[in-house]
C-alpha cells in the first residue's frame, strides 16, 4: 500500500558505471567506471587529451541503426523499469500513461555529419532519410509511440536540469490528475558539440572530475540514461505494481544571471530547494542527505555550497559525477535512481575523486562509504541559462 | 484538478523584431548582442505584458514556459560552422553557450526580471502545446500567479535551401515549401484566475500521440514549426469567437477549446 501520493513503481538506469539501475549504484559505491578518451565516438582534435565517461560499447552492440544513441538508451532503461515493475507496456495502456523525458543534446540539431556535407553540396539519400529521422522523432513522443501509450508527452529541455524538471513535472501530472501513469527520466549521448563546447568553455577537465574539492578543476561529459515509472496510489493498486520509492516534492526557480554560471549567492537554487521541501512537507532535519549537482566546475560547486550551507546545514552532501560524468540531460535522472538506491540499500556511498576540502566552501562531501538512517533525501540540479531544480524523494519504506 | 487558463495577453509575430519595436519598452542597446529568436521572444514578451497590465511587482511571481521547437539553430550552426571552418581549437564559446535551448529562457528572465519556475519545452512542432501544459501545472500547484507562454522558432537554413531545390524531400514533414522561411514568435500571459486584464480563457489543453504521420492543419508555415499552433490560436483569438482548434501533424494531435471571456 503506497504511503505517499506519488510511488516510483520502478526504475532503470545505464550509464559509465553501469548497465542497470542496481549495476549503477554498485559502481557508484566502489568507484568503477568506463572513463575513457573518447575516440571513435567523436571527431576531435581534443579526443586524445580530454576522456569522458561513456556507456561501455558492449551495451549498445545491438543498437538499431535508425535509434540515436540518445533514444536507444532510454529504451533500454524504460525495459528495464518495466521488467523490474513485472509490468508489460501493453498493460500500461490500460491507464492514463504519459511519458516526461528531459534530455539536451538529443534535441539539438546536431546532425553534424550531415550538415558538414551540405555546406560542401554533397548531400545523400541517407542524410535526407536522417533528416526525416530528425523531424520525426522527438523524443518523448517518440517513446510514447515505440510503447503504444496515449497520454501526454513532453520533452524538456532545460539543458543540465532537463532530468530533474521531468521527474518533478511528472509528479505534477499525476498530482493534478492529468495521468495515472508517467514513464519519465533523462537521456544524452556525447557528441561533438557539448564535447567540444564545454572545452572550449574551459570548464572540462583532462583528468577525472574531483567534485567539491580543493584541486577540482572542470567537469567530464558523461552519457547514459535514466527511466522511472511514477504511479498514483490507484494505478499502483489496480496494477499490482511494487514500489521502489516515492517522488514528495519539486522545486524550480530560474536565476536570471549569466548565460553559463550560476548566481554566487545561488538565489534560484535556494527557492527550488525551499519550494521541494515545502512540497514534500520535510524540512532538512528529514534528510539523509543531498545528491548534489557537483559537476567539480568551479562556479557550480561554490553556488551549492552557499545554498547547502544556508538551506541544508549538517545534511551530509554527496556528489555522484566521479563516476557518472555530466550526463547533461540526463544527468538528473540518474542521480534520482541513485539516490532512491541508495536511501533504499541505507548506504551512503562517498563522493568520487574528493579528496581535500576546499576552505572557501566550507563543505566536505561524503568521504566514505557508510549507514543511513533517514528515509528521504534531495537530489537538485543547476543548468545553463540559471536553471535551478529540486527533487524530494523518499525510500520504499518511508512512512 | 487542472484549472483553466485566463489569457490575458498575447501577441505573436511573423519575421524579426525591429529595433526601433522596442522603443515603447526599453532602450534597445541593451539587446545589441542578443540572438534574434530571443529578441522575437522578448518583444512578444512585453506587447502580452503590455496587454495583461503586468507591473514590475507582478514580475517576480510569473513563471517562464518558453517553447522551442527545435532550439537555438543559427546558434547551434554557428557552433558547427566554427568547428568546420576554423577547427575546433578555434570554435566559439559564445556560440555554444547561445545554443543551449536555455539561452532564451535566460535572457528572457533577464531582462524581464522574472525569478521563479521555468521550463523549456522542445519537441519540434508539438513544443507550444508541451508549454501550455506545464503552464496549466505550474497554476494547479500554485507555483505563480502567472505565466509568460513564449514561442520563439529559428530558421534552419539547411531545411530552407534543401526544400527549395527538392519541395518534397521532407514528405510528409515539411509541407508548403514555396512559402519564404522566416523566423516566429509568439507570446501569452495566463492565469488560473481572471484577473482585470482577462479577454480569453482555455478549456481544455491536450496533446497526443497518434500513428498517422501525415499532417492535417490549415497550412500558415514553410515549415510546420511550434509557432504554427501559436499563430493559428492567435488567429482564433483576433475574431473572439469560441473556437475549438484541432491540430494533428506528424504523429501528434493536439487541441485546444476557448472562448471569450465574459466577465460575470
Amino acid at each position: 500500500m503506497a504511503v505517499y501520493p506519488v510511488s516510483v513503481a520502478a526504475m532503470g538506469c545505464v550509464c559509465a558505471c553501469g548497465r542497470t539501475a542496481e549495476e549503477t549504484f554498485e559502481g557508484a559505491r566502489n568507484g568503477q567506471a568506463n572513463f575513457a578518451l573518447p575516440k571513435g565516438r567523436v571527431v576531435s582534435t581534443y579526443t586524445e587529451k580530454y576522456p569522458v565517461f561513456l556507456v561501455p560499447p558492449a551495451v549498445y552492440t545491438d543498437k538499431p541503426q535508425d535509434q540515436t544513441f540518445s533514444q536507444f538508451f532510454f529504451i533500454k532503461a524504460a525495459l528495464e523499469t518495466f521488467k523490474q515493475a513485472g509490468i508489460s507496456p501493453v498493460q500500461l495502456r490500460t491507464v492514463r500513461t504519459g511519458v516526461v523525458i528531459g534530455s539536451s543534446v538529443h534535441c539539438s540539431f546536431h546532425c553534424f555529419e550531415i550538415y558538414k556535407r551540405w555546406k560542401q553540396n554533397a548531400l545523400t539519400e541517407a542524410d535526407k532519410q536522417g533528416l526525416r529521422n530528425y523531424l520525426a522523432t522527438p523524443l518523448a513522443q517518440w517513446v510514447s509511440t515505440y510503447f503504444g501509450f496515449t497520454g501526454p508527452f513532453q520533452t524538456v529541455v532545460t539543458a543540465c536540469a532537463s532530468g530533474t524538471d521531468a521527474i518533478g513535472l511528472a509528479k505534477s501530472w499525476i498530482d493534478t490528475g492529468l495521468c495515472d501513469a508517467v514513464l519519465c527520466g533523462g537521456t544524452d549521448e556525447l557528441t561533438e558539440s557539448p564535447y567540444d563546447g564545454f572545452i572550449r568553455l574551459m570548464v572540462s577537465t583532462p583528468t577525472r572530475c574531483r567534485p567539491f574539492c580543493k584541486t577540482r578543476s572542470g567537469i567530464n561529459i558523461g552519457e547514459g540514461a535514466a527511466a522511472l515509472l511514477l504511479v498514483n496510489r490507484q494505478t499502483a493498486e489496480k496494477l499490482n505494481l511494487p514500489c521502489q520509492g516515492y517522488v514528495l516534492g519539486y522545486g524550480n526557480c530560474c536565476d536570471g544571471f549569466h548565460p553559463t554560471a550560476p548566481d554566487p549567492q545561488a538565489t534560484g537554487l535556494q527557492k527550488a530547494l525551499q519550494e521541494a521541501l515545502k512540497e514534500a512537507g520535510k524540512t532538512a532535519a528529514d534528510l539523509a542527505f543531498v545528491n548534489a549537482h557537483g559537476t567539480a566546475s568551479q562556479a557550480n560547486d561554490k553556488a551549492e555550497s552557499v545554498a547547502f550551507r544556508a538551506l541544508l546545514p549538517g545534511v551530509p552532501v554527496w556528489g555522484s559525477k566521479g563516476v557518472t560524468g555530466h550526463t547533461l540531460g540526463a544527468a538528473g535522472a540518474i542521480e534520482a535512481v541513485l539516490t532512491l538506491q541508495a536511501l533504499n540499500r541505507r548506504v551512503l556511498p562517498a563522493t568520487v575523486g574528493f579528496a581535500e576540502p576546499d576552505e572557501q566552501l566550507q563543505l566536505v562531501p561524503t568521504t566514505q562509504n557508510s549507514p543511513l538512517e533517514k528515509r528521504f533525501a534531495v537530489s537538485d540540479s543547476l543548468a545553463f541559462g540559471g536553471c535551478n531544480a529540486a527533487i524530494v524523494l523518499g525510500a520504499k519504506d518511508a512512512a | 484538478m487542472l484549472p483553466n487558463l485566463f489569457i490575458n495577453g498575447f501577441s505573436v509575430l511573423q519575421g524579426d523584431a525591429a529595433a526601433e519595436d522596442f522603443a515603447p519598452f526599453m532602450d534597445v542597446r541593451k539587446l545589441r548582442r542578443a540572438e534574434p529568436i530571443s529578441k522575437n521572444a522578448l518583444l512578444c514578451a512585453l506587447r502580452a505584458f503590455e496587454q495583461a497590465r503586468i507591473t514590475d511587482e507582478d514580475r517576480a511571481h510569473l513563471a517562464i514556459s518558453l517553447a522551442m521547437g527545435a532550439g537555438a539553430l543559427s546558434s547551434t550552426l554557428k557552433f558547427m560552422d566554427s568547428i568546420i571552418e576554423d577547427g575546433d581549437e578555434l570554435s566559439s564559446p559564445t556560440a555554444f553557450a547561445s545554443s543551449v535551448h536555455n539561452s532564451t529562457a535566460l535572457f528572457l528572465s533577464l531582462v524581464l526580471g522574472i525569478h521563479g519556475p521555468c521550463v523549456v519545452t522542445g519537441q519540434l512542432d508539438a513544443s507550444f502545446a508541451g508549454a501550455l501544459l506545464t503552464a496549466q501545472q505550474f497554476l494547479a500547484k500554485n507555483k505563480c500567479e502567472q505565466v509568460l507562454v513564449a514561442v520563439t522558432e529559428d530558421v534552419n537554413t539547411l531545411f530552407s535551401d534543401l526544400l527549395h531545390k527538392e519541395p518534397h524531400a521532407m514528405d510528409p514533414f515539411i509541407y508548403q515549401p514555396q512559402l519564404p522561411p522566416t523566423r516566429l514568435a509568439g507570446a501569452l500571459v495566463v492565469s488560473a484566475k481572471p484577473t482585470p486584464a482577462t479577454q480569453f480563457v482555455l478549456h481544455s489543453v491536450s496533446l497526443a500521440p497518434t500513428a498517422d504521420v501525415h499532417t492535417h492543419s490549415e497550412p500558415l508555415l514553410p515549415i510546420h514549426s511550434c509557432a504554427h499552433s501559436v499563430l493559428l490560436l492567435a488567429e482564433y483569438l483576433k475574431k473572439k469567437e469560441s473556437f475549438a482548434l484541432r491540430e494533428q501533424f506528424a504523429g501528434v494531435v493536439l487541441e485546444i477549446e476557448g472562448s471569450v471571456y465574459v466577465r460575470p
